[in-house]
């Protein structure tokens, strides 16, 4: 028994959430989900906009992202009790310690590292799978197919290399 | 440092929004809602999706976003053409993009999530995205700190803000049309494949979890 959607129905509604956005309408821009994260940590660490250039720049996406990111987590965890019944406290995905390591320890760190470069590589990019890939390749901007198609490369090369597919594969 | 309390910092940020002319902050807010539950119902945020799709184990994540891409570039080019919309096209700084590409591709595969389906996760009660999460903070920490002197060098001049029908004048309409259908092709012949976390199925049939964990381990 599955309680989820198929890819096709997904894919619909995340279109018409994404053209809502940009209509005027709705928002009159895209939606993007990773200049929140500079935002959040100019918010934490309270960095003086004027002194960061960045955070200048960053300032109202930032701020329309944070909010956005509230509605994501309430979504989330509504959604993840009620109607995907998927919520629970967990340390370590199934599949990584199918395909990888059952260390708690080695998939905090590696987590933590991966969202730390994550991060810096989004904001060079100056966007994420829903700035640049979804929102910025509906626009099909040049930019977000460049992007595009460098994160889909290094995704799979990465996938291939960090996982121990054939050995695990072989015991099944 | 400024001398706000994070308080009214927060409080800032629901201003600026209110203040910002894309959106009211319940309309923002109740936006984010309807993505989350999107990605959380066709269960894109969990590692099994993404992970699983760098493992070439599991082909839901790029299908659902190619169809995404497809149908969105048709339907706003058309929203564009009759003044309902805009484009905000990001610039091509090309440095940038390759090396921010490269790290991002590298980090999504290993932590299995991206910034859009990370915080769906964590509101799910993955405590490993959440420490992931952290890690993200202080790397935007980190580049907001030495922006100036070290990454907008390395991102480079932007080659200004091209879109593809834009490069090709007289054609534009046919060329949206066909980009649109071609991705649209590309996310139904990606054969579909899926990678299942037990401990889900498990979950929702009612199975203890250990049960699950074990049987995951074996």
């Amino acid at each position: 028994m599955k309680r989820s959607i198929p890819w096709w129905l997904g894919g619909i509604l995340m279109t018409m959430l994404l053209l809502f956005t940009f209509s005027i309408l709705g928002a009159d821009r895209p939606i993007g989900a990773s200049t929140y994260i500079p935002y959040l940590a100019g918010l934490t660490f309270n960095l003086d906009p004027e002194r960061y250039t960045y955070l200048k720049q960053i300032e109202d996406s930032g701020a329309w992202e944070g909010v956005f990111l509230l509605g994501m987590l309430i979504g989330g965890f509504f959604s993840s009790i009620f109607i995907t019944k998927t919520f629970r406290i967990s340390l370590i995905p199934t599949a990584w310690v199918k395909y990888k390591n059952n260390s708690v320890k080695s998939r905090m760190l590696y987590s933590f590292v991966s969202g730390f470069f994550m991060i810096i590589g989004a904001r060079l990019a100056g966007g994420c799978t829903s700035g640049h890939f979804m929102s910025g390749m509906g626009q099909i901007a040049i930019s977000a197919m460049v992007f595009g198609g460098v994160v889909l490369v290094t995704l799979i090369i990465t996938g291939q290399l960090f996982y121990n597919l054939k050995q695990k594969d072989s015991n099944e | 440092m400024s001398n706000t309390s994070l308080f009214e910092r927060i409080s800032g940020m629901f201003e600026n929004v209110a203040n910002q002319g894309h959106g009211s902050v319940l309309f923002v807010f109740f936006a984010g809602i309807v993505f989350g539950t999107i990605i959380q119902y066709v269960r894109a945020d969990k590692f099994e999706k993404i992970a699983g799709f760098a493992m070439l184990k599991d082909t839901i994540v790029p299908k659902m976003l190619f169809l995404t891409v497809g149908l969105t570039s048709i339907g706003l080019y058309f929203m564009v053409e009759n003044g309902y919309a805009s484009y905000h096209v990001k610039p091509i700084i090309l440095s940038g993009l390759i090396i921010g590409g490269v790290l991002f591709g590298a980090s999504m595969a290993i932590m299995g999530k991206c910034p859009g389906t990370g915080p769906v996760s964590i509101a799910e009660g993955r405590v490993d995205v959440l420490v992931g999460a952290i890690g993200g903070v202080l790397g935007a920490l980190f580049f907001t700190i030495f922006f100036e002197d070290l990454f907008k060098p390395l991102m480079g001049e932007s080659m200004g803000k091209f879109t593809l029908p834009s490069l090709v004048p007289g054609y534009e309409t046919i060329s949206v049309l066909i980009f649109g259908s071609a991705v649209i092709a590309v996310a139904i012949l990606i054969p579909k494949k899926e990678l299942v976390d037990e401990a889900d199925i498990c979950q929702i049939t009612g199975k203890k979890l250990e049960e699950c964990e074990e049987e995951a381990k074996e």
